[in-house]
């Protein structure tokens, strides 16, 4: 009887144990890289560096090809670069820096798979015989050479890096059409590991980093009606480090979640304002899509779009921000503002919704099919058509050979973005 | 959090677990009641918390891991050894007091009320055995710029041992131990109860 007992609870505690799973940035470290003789790329270096290269040394981690283009985040006065790989093995990438030192470039980095765990240093140097003097050429600014090669070494966690990897410049980035590469909550979600936590201001500072060209945010209320990005209806292990708080966000008040709550990776939620900042005066990005997860009026909503397109003029910057049309009751709030057809929306629903809210985009998900000629119509009609949310690569593939939407919502923009810009 | 495998197995194991006990007290039990009746258990004492993870280091907790727990449980009896019934009260997984960056202070009490399906067989003279699946619903009670509470239903189970001692014919006194576990909590709470019982229906 007791032997029975004792099994029955050793199982049940055995099984109870849950594992965690994480894939941390590695250590960054390389004293040659972050000597004082290395010094930071110019823009045109970096323009020329972009391109689609063939890997040899590495393509069994990386793929055969992969697109190389540039970010930024600016910090002030203090703007940093990112060359990112968007490898051709899916879901794979490489994000570096890069600095010149004496006549070679140095590009250090870490690389990723997104569908799993595996992470490590890569570290590359193009030297002066492999493309670095036409790089660094100041005298002439725009052409790349073919003889491009980046040589490198990659390797598993902080271990230094020992696996050889070789790129070799093919052709231009692929910009005949544009699309708009959109990054699911704010940049990535949190499950997927990401050094940011989803719908935080940090990951919206990355998601240039990962291919996005725009984002989309998840905007819900405060007890005491401040906006803020949260994706899930109730505070969760999922999304937040245990408190203890529980339930719907909209329970809590903005002074209660700014100074309790953190983030899985240890960020506050941010306010939509404090989001927006960051788009506005820290990214390249073109596009947000302000996803509506309330309920009741959307005016605030409303305000704070208008006047962060006004600062984005301001400053020159050509952003797009879109109110999100997720379902019919957040459609009948919509058409309760005041003229509301001449706000700028994305519409989820059906085509007549489209019509009846007057938005900008018709967004439909992707499992409705490629609808080619419902998107052919959209485009007749002076609107834009966006697919969500494509993460599986072959579909991504297909809806970008075959389809016609102008933009991909997608977790992983990377594969997307690989995808079109190493179109031919 | 249980899985639905996980959970399948725990309920297997319990029910091998009531038949391996039955096999082994059939001869040795006395002759069973042939009556049904209904049975209170009233329990009240404490429940021990084995986690500190519910309480974040950056707010600085005082966290407190033992916390009150009383329950009442209705079981019906019937002519054969498995009883069934419904368990509920009110409990405290944890509470910790806080002091924020800027040295606010604080307080959360992450309480629960169970609502729990439960199955009990007896597996010696005055020791019954308790298990079965069911509902808590969570509360945060916060106590930070303001008093705030919020609440969500939440999956989870409880076992229990506990043994009583007849001072009357329809009363008994006793104590109970327990485990209640709402899959949010991942670790559940160990309880230690004193407990009442007392057939108050017969038929």
């Amino acid at each position: 009887m007791i032997k029975h007992f004792l099994l029955t609870i050793s199982l049940l505690l055995l099984l109870s144990c849950t594992k965690h799973y994480n894939a941390p940035v590695p250590n960054l470290k390389w004293d040659l890289f972050n000597s004082g003789s290395a010094s930071p790329l110019a823009n045109y270096t970096r323009d020329k560096m972009e391109g689609v290269y063939s890997i040899s040394d590495g393509a069994d981690a990386f793929g055969s090809s992969a697109a190389l283009k540039w970010s930024y985040t600016a910090n002030g006065k203090d703007t940093t670069y990112h060359l990112s790989m968007y490898c051709e093995r899916q879901v794979v990438y490489i994000i570096c820096e890069g600095r010149k030192s004496d006549s070679s470039i140095l590009l250090n980095g870490y690389w990723r798979n997104l569908t799993n765990t595996e992470t490590g240093v890569a570290r590359f140097t193009i030297s002066t015989t492999s493309g670095a003097k036409t790089l660094l050429d100041s005298s002439n600014r725009t052409t790349t050479s073919a003889s491009v090669t980046i040589a490198g070494t990659f390797g598993d966690g902080d271990s230094n890096p020992d696996r050889p990897v070789r790129l070799q410049y093919n052709r231009p980035l692929y910009s005949a059409t544009s699309l708009d590469i959109v990054a699911h909550r704010g940049g990535g979600r949190t499950s997927d590991l990401l050094p940011a936590s989803e719908n935080s201001v940090e990951i919206i500072k990355m998601a240039s980093r990962f291919g996005a060209t725009g984002i989309e945010i998840d905007v819900r209320f405060t007890s005491d009606g401040v906006p803020v990005l949260f994706h899930d209806e109730s505070l969760n292990e999922r999304l937040i480090q245990k408190n203890g708080m529980i339930g719907p966000i909209e329970n809590y008040s903005y002074a209660q979640l700014n100074g309790l709550v953190r983030l899985i990776n240890g960020e506050k939620i941010p306010t939509l304002r404090e989001a927006l900042d960051a788009v506005v005066y820290s990214t390249p990005l073109r596009y947000v899509w302000l996803d509506t997860k309330f309920k009741g009026s959307m005016q605030k909503e409303r305000d704070i779009q208008v006047e962060y397109l006004q600062k984005a003029k301001a400053i020159g910057r050509n952003l797009n921000i879109t109110i999100g049309i997720p379902d019919e009751q957040v459609l009948n709030n919509f058409v309760q503002l005041p003229n509301y057809a001449e706000i700028p929306s994305v519409c989820e629903l059906t085509l007549a919704d489209v019509l009846k809210t007057q938005a900008k985009i018709w967004a439909p998900r992707w499992t409705l099919g490629l609808q080619n000629d419902e998107v052919a119509n959209t485009h007749a009609a002076g609107r834009k058509a966006f697919v969500w949310t494509l993460d599986v690569p072959e579909n991504i593939q297909i809806y970008f050979n075959q389809g016609k939407f102008d933009g991909i919502l997608s977790n992983y923009p990377s594969s997307v973005a690989f995808y079109y810009y190493a179109k031919q | 959090m249980l899985n639905n495998k996980q959970l399948f197995l725990y309920v297997l194991l319990f029910l091998t677990f009531i038949k391996a006990s039955g096999q082994n007290e059939e001869s040795t039990l006395p002759e069973r009641s042939k009556k049904y009746s209904f049975i209170l258990y009233l329990s009240g004492g404490f429940g021990y918390f084995p986690s500190n993870s519910e309480a974040p280091a950056y707010l600085k907790p005082q966290l407190s891991r033992t916390n009150p727990v009383t329950t009442a449980r209705i079981m019906w009896k019937p002519d054969h050894r498995l009883k069934a019934g419904f368990e509920s009260g009110y409990m405290t997984f944890y509470s910790y007091e806080l002091t924020d960056a800027d040295g606010k202070k604080g307080k959360v009490s992450f309480d629960a009320i169970p609502l729990l399906l439960e199955f009990s067989v007896s597996v010696k003279k005055h020791f019954n055995l308790f298990a079965g699946p069911g509902f808590y619903i969570l509360k945060t009670n916060l106590n930070y710029v303001g008093k705030t509470e919020s609440s969500k239903v939440n999956p989870g189970w409880m076992a229990a041992a506990a043994y009583t001692k007849p001072i009357t014919k329809e009363i008994s006194l006793g104590a109970e131990a327990k485990w209640l576990y709402a899959a949010e909590t991942k670790r559940g709470s160990f309880g230690l109860q004193l407990q009442l019982t007392w057939h108050f229906f017969r038929w």
